[in-house]
């Protein structure tokens, strides 16, 4: 399946949803609203057969006042590679939890929720990853201070300078 | 915060579910997780029961940093992910980058990548496969390892003066031509290092004690395989015949006879059994790419500052781990807009809950050794 | 030899007779002495073992090993080591179980001295000739998994305590082997008394009429002093140290000390039983004896640098369905002859 037919298979199904779709370096590149990405995944992996999550990545647009979330697909069977690009607005990140479809999820949808803030529904077990319990914050925001500007609990040295961080 | 204390209450429930099992933490300082990596174990006398892993011990924020570097300047971090293959770091970044601003690198250089890949391949497995014989309590093989790693260091060493971090690749090809002679050195360590394996095997394969003991254990089935996205000699060890140097061949694999080991029955034995084999037909690798080297540069032109054009890319190379990916949006200027590092250990480390339940203790041991974690490149 | 230490304890007695001082008196100083001779070998052969061991890891494994101390390849190392950790401080932690914590070591080290009572170095080399020897060693050699179990339960550690019950199983599981084995020679002799057993062996070392039975009792050995590839109850990849996880300085010093004395005693009682003891030519009989027991030593420490280390329900395997078994078979074909022949 070329990258070309693999397009035209999910606009034809997910018309309304898809914001931009192109074929580049071979790859299908597809950028949709977040509304129902569980169902184009749930398409991509048992229709069209891509059962490989390779990567999951958050990105924060915040010139778009958007976050994104860059779920790369492939397949151990056929070539081809996906990357579809979900949209969502930057003030509600919420989107579908996709762990359902492949267990890899679980820690990259967690990765996401910790470092950018993205909120994943129906996730079995959404909590920090890396970062620590009591953490305050999400790192990878584009308007993430500088960590001398986290407000420990226990610190309250300077409350002037202290810039608070959007928390999700 | 309520997940967090969500959280805490579970485990709290769990804890007081009955007075026969009991939870143990396995780590973060603990002989055999391979760098701070805290496993919650529940135990019913030695069988385990539930397995939760916390990791971030190391975290350092790479891809936050990354954001505000240049994209040359990014290559001397990616050494410390994998900081036991970080040739293949470089190599994985710098491919990244070179796919997306389309650059074409020297012939040369691709030879002496593909040699260097693979001289860390070996170096990689042979520090894996010594620790996996402490985990089992072989120390012998621990030291024996480490003496024909040792000797891929110095090779290394001579090549970019750095025994661990070398940062020796560029986008655009390689620091740095390989000093005079060097490859008469890599031949001469090939010569030692093939009666080497046999001997390994002694320790290893013909003792039947290591065969009782990893035999039947930690089996992972083809399917939790690819939805866990484990990659590597994981996923080879389930029988599964992927390998990207074959299937998605980049640099120029697709010019190299070798063959893909695999295993049947996805437990520990397969594993090991894969890397052990994987280190002959990297050996096969260098031999091949030592007699066909081109003379010629090493580095193509490129400018000094590099811009890449808007767009993303998921790049993704075979590393000894596993299938390490780049991910990397640019948006035209020097610094990459979001970068994030696709870790093989992460994702084979996230099927780990699903191979422990059932084991006992000491096979929980073996199983975390098999998945080969590096808590650097968890942890990013 | 004998004669000579009955006449000089015996003019001893009379001497502190003829002053008018009750008898236990003298008896407790001839004690006295003779622990501290006890202790003496006992820590300058533990001492030697260890430094012997590193060295022989060190050569398996391409490496040198202690080298600097002492000048000549080390040879000091360790006493120094013995040195560093006695003058370490001691540390109690507060959750452990005090008495408990500080009796255990006490008791794994009182199991490994006694058990020397009856061990014969030469003709006469030997402390008392008791005509239960075998049986005290035996006995006495299982009190040690007491005292890993207090430090187990004593030091309120979830590591410890695991490794002290995988110590409880492990022991209680391979001192049935072991001492079946230990029968077959014992009924060629017809005495518990190791004297009599090393002199049974004039013309033929037991090792070639009880073949099994030696390889039988050596793997229980092994298993009995905690090694490679039984060390289960210290397994550092999986228990980190098992049951010592929580002793440093002087207390770990004599976990570690009557570690290497219990080797010594278990190779020595194999030496005795089926080597011939202090049997050979030529060399002082001493020697003969120790020459064979470091031998064996050595073969232990050889398994230990080359074999991985077994798993809990295998090592149970080992011993409940394999040693059993062979040691039992081995009993009845022994007393089948010995019944035949006599």
């Amino acid at each position: 399946m070329t990258a070309e037919e693999i397009l035209q298979q999910i606009r034809a199904r997910f018309g309304s949803e898809i914001r931009t779709s192109e074929v580049r370096r071979g790859e299908a590149s597809v950028t949709i609203t977040g509304d129902r990405n569980l169902e184009i995944c749930r398409f991509i992996k048992e229709e069209l057969g891509f059962e490989y999550l390779n990567c999951l990545s958050g990105v924060d647009w915040i010139g778009e006042n958007e976050m994104e979330v860059a779920y790369a697909i492939s397949s151990l069977r056929q070539p081809g590679k996906i990357i579809l690009r979900a949209r969502i607005p930057r003030n509600e990140p919420v989107l579908s939890s996709v762990v359902p479809l492949w267990g890899t999820a679980n820690w990259h949808e967690r990765e996401a929720f910790d470092l950018l803030g993205i909120r994943f529904e129906n996730h079995p077990d959404l909590r920090r990853i890396l970062l620590p319990e009591d953490w305050i914050g999400h790192p990878l925001r584009r308007d993430y201070q500088d960590e001398r500007f986290v407000p420990y609990p226990w610190d309250d040295r300077k409350p002037g300078s202290v810039v608070r961080p959007t928390t999700a | 915060m309520t997940t967090v204390n969500l959280h805490l209450q579970q485990v709290k429930e769990r804890t007081a579910e009955s007075m026969e099992e009991m939870w143990v933490n396995m780590g973060p300082q603990h002989p055999s997780t391979h760098g701070v990596l805290r496993l919650l174990i529940k135990l019913d006398g030695e069988v385990v029961r539930e397995c939760i892993p916390y990791m971030g011990y190391m975290h350092r924020c790479h891809e936050k940093i990354g954001e505000n570097r240049a994209y040359v300047q990014i290559i001397p971090y990616t050494d410390r992910l994998d900081y036991l293959a970080s040739m293949y770091n470089n190599w994985a970044y710098c491919l990244a980058c070179e796919r997306l601003m389309g650059i074409q690198i020297p012939e040369r250089a691709e030879y002496l990548r593909v040699l260097i890949g693979e001289l860390q391949r070996i170096a990689s497995h042979l520090i894996w496969l010594g620790t996996f014989g402490l985990d089992l309590g072989n120390f012998t093989l621990f030291m024996w390892c480490f003496r024909e790693r040792e000797m891929i260091l110095d090779l290394f060493e001579a090549v970019s003066g750095q025994r661990l971090n070398y940062s020796f690749m560029r986008i655009g090809g390689l620091a740095l031509d390989v000093p005079e002679g060097w490859l008469g050195d890599v031949k001469a360590f090939l010569q030692w290092f093939k009666p080497r394996l046999p001997e390994y095997d002694r320790l290893t394969t013909d003792n039947i004690i290591w065969q009782k003991r990893i035999q039947g254990v930690g089996i992972l089935t083809p399917e939790d395989a690819v939805s866990y996205a484990c990659s590597g000699p994981m996923l080879r060890g389930s029988g599964i015949r992927w390998d990207l140097r074959k299937n998605d061949p980049y640099g120029i694999y697709d010019r190299f006879e070798f063959d893909i080991p695999v295993g049947t029955r996805g437990d520990v034995w397969d594993r090991f059994w894969v890397r052990r084999q994987e280190m002959e037909q990297s050996v096969r690798i260098v031999e091949q790419a030592l007699t066909e080297i081109p003379p010629g540069p090493v580095l193509a032109p490129v400018a000094k500052k590099l811009r890449a054009p808007v767009g993303d890319i998921y790049s993704r190379v075979e590393s000894p781990r596993g299938e390490l990916g780049d991910y990397i949006v640019a948006d035209g200027s020097e610094k990459p807009y979001r970068y994030k590092v696709r870790a093989p250990t992460f994702v084979n480390l996230s099927a780990l809950p699903v191979m422990l339940p059932g084991y006992l203790v000491a096979d929980a041991v073996a199983v975390l050794g098999s998945v080969d974690i590096v808590l650097c490149e968890v942890d990013r | 030899m004998p004669q000579i230490r009955e006449e000089l304890v015996a003019r001893f007695y009379a001497l502190f007779e003829g002053w008018g001082i009750p008898w236990i008196v003298p008896r407790l100083v001839v004690m006295l002495v003779v622990v501290s001779i006890i202790i003496l070998f006992i820590s300058v052969s533990a001492m030697f073992l260890i430094w012997w061991e590193r060295k022989i890891s060190a050569h398996i494994q391409a490496r040198f090993g202690p080298m600097r101390v002492g000048g000549w390849h080390g040879w000091a190392q360790s006493i120094a080591d013995g040195v560093k950790l006695l003058l370490k401080e001691d540390i109690i932690p507060t959750q452990a179980d005090r008495p408990v914590f500080i009796l255990a070591p006490m008791v794994v080290f009182a199991a490994a001295l006694a058990a020397y009572v009856v061990i014969p170095f030469g003709p006469g080399l030997i402390v008392e000739d008791l005509n239960i020897g075998i049986l005290y060693v035996i006995a006495i050699s299982s009190l040690t998994v007491v005292g890993i179990i207090m430090a187990g339960w004593g030091s309120n550690n979830k590591y410890a305590a695991l490794g002290a019950l995988r110590s409880a199983a492990q022991a209680v599981s391979y001192e049935v082997p072991l001492v079946v084995s230990l029968i077959g020679p014992l009924l060629l002799v017809g005495s518990l008394s190791t004297t009599k057993i090393v002199e049974a062996q004039r013309y033929l070392w037991f090792i070639v009429l009880q073949p099994l039975a030696f390889l039988t009792y050596f793997t229980c050995a092994v298993a009995e002093t905690n090694r490679l590839p039984f060390d289960i109850p210290e397994a550092e990849s999986e228990l980190v140290a098992g049951f010592h996880v929580e002793y440093s300085g002087m207390r770990f010093a004599i976990f570690f000390l009557a570690e290497y004395a219990n080797m010594f005693t278990v190779c020595a009682i194999a030496t005795t039983v089926f080597l011939g003891g202090w049997r050979g030519p030529l060399l002082p009989p001493w020697l003969w004896f120790l020459l064979k027991t470091f031998f064996l030593l050595f073969v232990m420490i050889w398994l230990r640098w080359t074999l991985a280390r077994v798993r809990v329900d295998q090592l149970m395997n080992v011993a409940w369905k394999v040693l059993l078994p062979l040691a039992f078979a081995n009993l009845g074909i022994t007393g089948l002859l010995v019944w035949v022949f006599s």
